[in-house]
């Protein structure tokens, strides 16, 4: 495959691969603490892919830089989520977002 | 010189950072005492989110003025801007922006502080959030680069979820759960199509990004055509989560219904605009090449039958809602679908973007009027929330009524509105670009609007409340009113003279989206 180029092809496969998984748990999970694990789990797909891109593209460090940023960033949204997780266990006993259902009609 | 002018071409942000450590600084020193000797304090807080809200809505409005004065200098003119592409892009786009956020968020501020106050929410780190998050929407709009993309976008929406949960109670907190959740999940999209753009591309600049998908399918070209599709689909569709287009629509009705109705309100105006300007940066900016940007191939084909999709489906849901406030949320969606119409004709029409913009302009007044008269309408422990609730009000309280009507008018889109004009505008780009059958379905569609909108009006003017049911009684707030005030003068008058700003969302339509 000429698309991820020789040396990063596998890391980038693999990057693909934690995406996938991430994605899939958010969508079929209802727990939220692991929907929101999956949600770290896609951004750190997209760390690796980004580090790992950076092997093609060498002249500059470009996606590693990058991968900082996101660091941050996920650290910053992990605790507000976790903020938000745990008020509504608070309030309902209860960790899976199909119980979040009061807003229908 | 040069750092001076790179200053004075920041200056908007700048502001708005100051005022929100200020700000913060303030609520934190500013907290009453506990009472020394165990007398119960009865009054805690109380008129502490008037004055926050007053302090943050000066804020926003002065970061708007300097907004303005970078455009009455014109950023072309500054000598340090080029600096600082192309991470943040200095042009008249982003001050047009800078203006149109300053102002949503200022009179969402505004509608805090007297909504705060009345409900007897002391949670006044409301309005630091609310600053944080316009600075958010102000660098999301003047982005060049997917890295301050990302970053501005995680920094509005950390904001917007902290203020959605602001209130601890179960239906605040859901949507809080439901936004964040969703939000996150659109989020790492849009990320994961950025680190595939940079693999496939070599850049992470929206401009380098447009010259390697322009050298597709040419000889000697490196750049692998399949991953920069799956790239562009994985960024849109995040980006498209926050302006709620359909199918990423789900958690607004929720979200919006949830929330405490000035954190609606700042999510209907500023988080869609400022997502608005990203997407026509991004899809302009990076995927203006014609390969991917003609109706034969490439996005505008799909983001056509997402428009299309996004207004039906909003409108036809809008109109068997219960709730005033869940028939804005879905009327919000609706106006995604128009200004996504327009995103789609900018793709062969000089004026797409210009209606874009004017469309947005119109939208944020008059959306932050409705939901200021729905606070209004409503009192402490008696939030006005359905039809019913709004009974009678035309003749008790003529002036709320009065205001509340014009605000649904000019959403609905009738003439000697601004909503009318961008409605017109965003139809006139689409017949330009030879969209025909968009511009008509478009035009069904806001007839079809104009049902539920009037269905609220229908109440207010024509409806008594039923015997034994409680009375709207309209709260007093001089910031609310303020609000609205503001927000029905800019409605009459662009609704009166659409020309008088023609030029300028002309100007700032017209700038190159990357650079």
């Amino acid at each position: 495959m000429i698309v991820f180029g020789d040396a990063a092809e596998h890391f980038v496969l693999v990057a693909a691969a934690l995406f996938t998984i991430g994605a899939v748990g958010f969508l079929v999970r209802r727990n939220v603490l692991v929907q929101l694990m999956s949600i770290e789990l896609m951004l750190n797909a997209a760390n690796l892919a980004l580090v790992s891109y950076n092997r093609l593209h060498a002249t500059e460090m470009t996606g590693h830089v990058f991968a900082f940023f996101v660091i941050a960033v996920a650290a910053a949204e992990a605790s507000v989520g976790l903020a938000i997780a745990l008020t509504f266990y608070r309030l309902r006993s209860s960790v899976y977002s199909d119980e979040a259902d009061t807003l229908r009609h | 010189m040069t750092w001076w002018s790179t200053l004075f071409a920041v200056s908007p942000l700048v502001v708005v950072a100051l005022g929100a450590l200020l700000l913060m600084l303030a609520e934190a020193l500013g907290r009453p005492a506990p009472a020394a000797d165990g007398a119960v304090v009865t009054d805690v807080g109380s008129g502490r989110a008037g004055e926050l809200g007053i302090g943050s809505a000066v804020v926003l409005f002065a970061g708007g003025v300097f907004a303005l004065s970078l455009w009455m200098v014109g950023p072309e003119a500054l000598p340090g801007a080029e600096g600082l592409a192309p991470y943040f892009i200095v042009d008249r786009f982003s001050a047009f922006f800078g203006v149109m956020l300053c102002l949503g968020g200022g009179l969402s501020a505004l509608l805090g502080g007297g909504y705060l106050d009345e409900h007897g929410i002391d949670r006044s780190e409301f309005f630091p959030l609310l600053l944080w998050a316009t600075l958010g929407a102000m660098a999301l709009a003047g982005a060049g680069d997917l890295l301050t993309l990302f970053v501005a976008l995680e920094t509005m929406s950390i904001g917007v979820y902290a203020m959605v949960g602001l209130r601890r109670n179960g239906r605040a907190i859901e949507a809080a759960l439901k936004y964040f959740l969703l939000g996150g999940f659109a989020g790492a999209l849009t990320l994961f199509g950025a680190a595939l753009l940079y693999g496939a591309t070599g850049h992470t600049d929206l401009a380098g990004i447009g010259a390697s998908v322009g050298t597709i399918g040419q000889p000697g070209s490196t750049v692998p055509a399949g991953l920069v599709l799956v790239a562009m689909a994985l960024v849109v569709s995040g980006l498209l989560f926050k302006v709620a287009a359909v199918p990423f629509h789900m958690w607004t009705p929720d979200a919006y219904e949830g929330a405490p109705t000035p954190a609606t309100t700042f999510m209907a105006v500023a988080v869609k605009c400022a997502a608005f300007a990203i997407l026509l940066r991004v899809l302009f900016g990076a995927f203006a090449d014609e390969r991917v940007a003609s109706w034969g191939t490439g996005w505008p084909p799909v983001l056509a039958v997402l428009a299309v999709a996004t207004m039906t489906v909003g409108n036809l849901i809008a109109g068997r809602q219960e709730s005033v406030k869940r028939m804005l949320a879905y009327s919000s969606i609706a106006h995604a679908g128009y200004a996504l119409l327009g995103v789609v004709a900018a793709m062969r029409s000089g004026m797409g973007q210009a209606s874009v913009l004017f469309y947005l302009l119109a939208y944020t007044v008059s959306t932050v009027g409705a939901f200021g008269a729905l606070i209004l309408c409503g009192r402490r422990g008696a939030e006005a929330v359905s039809y019913e609730d709004l009974a009678g009000i035309g003749r008790r309280h003529p002036v709320v009524a009065l205001a509340f009507s014009l605000f649904l008018v000019s959403l609905a889109g009738i003439p000697a509105t601004a909503g009318f004009f961008g409605k017109l505008g965003v139809f006139l780009a689409a017949i330009d670009a030879e969209l025909y059958v968009l511009a008509v379905v478009g035009l069904l569609n806001s007839f079809l609007g104009a049902y539920y909108y009037l269905r609220v009006l229908v109440y207010m003017y024509m409806r008594e409340p039923s015997p034994n049911a409680p009375r709207a009684v309209p709260m007093r707030s001089g910031q609310v009113g303020v609000a609205i005030a503001v927000a029905a003068l800019l409605v009459v008058w662009w609704g009166l003279f659409p020309l008088s700003i023609g030029a300028d969302v002309t100007a700032a339509g017209s700038a190159p989206m990357a650079r």
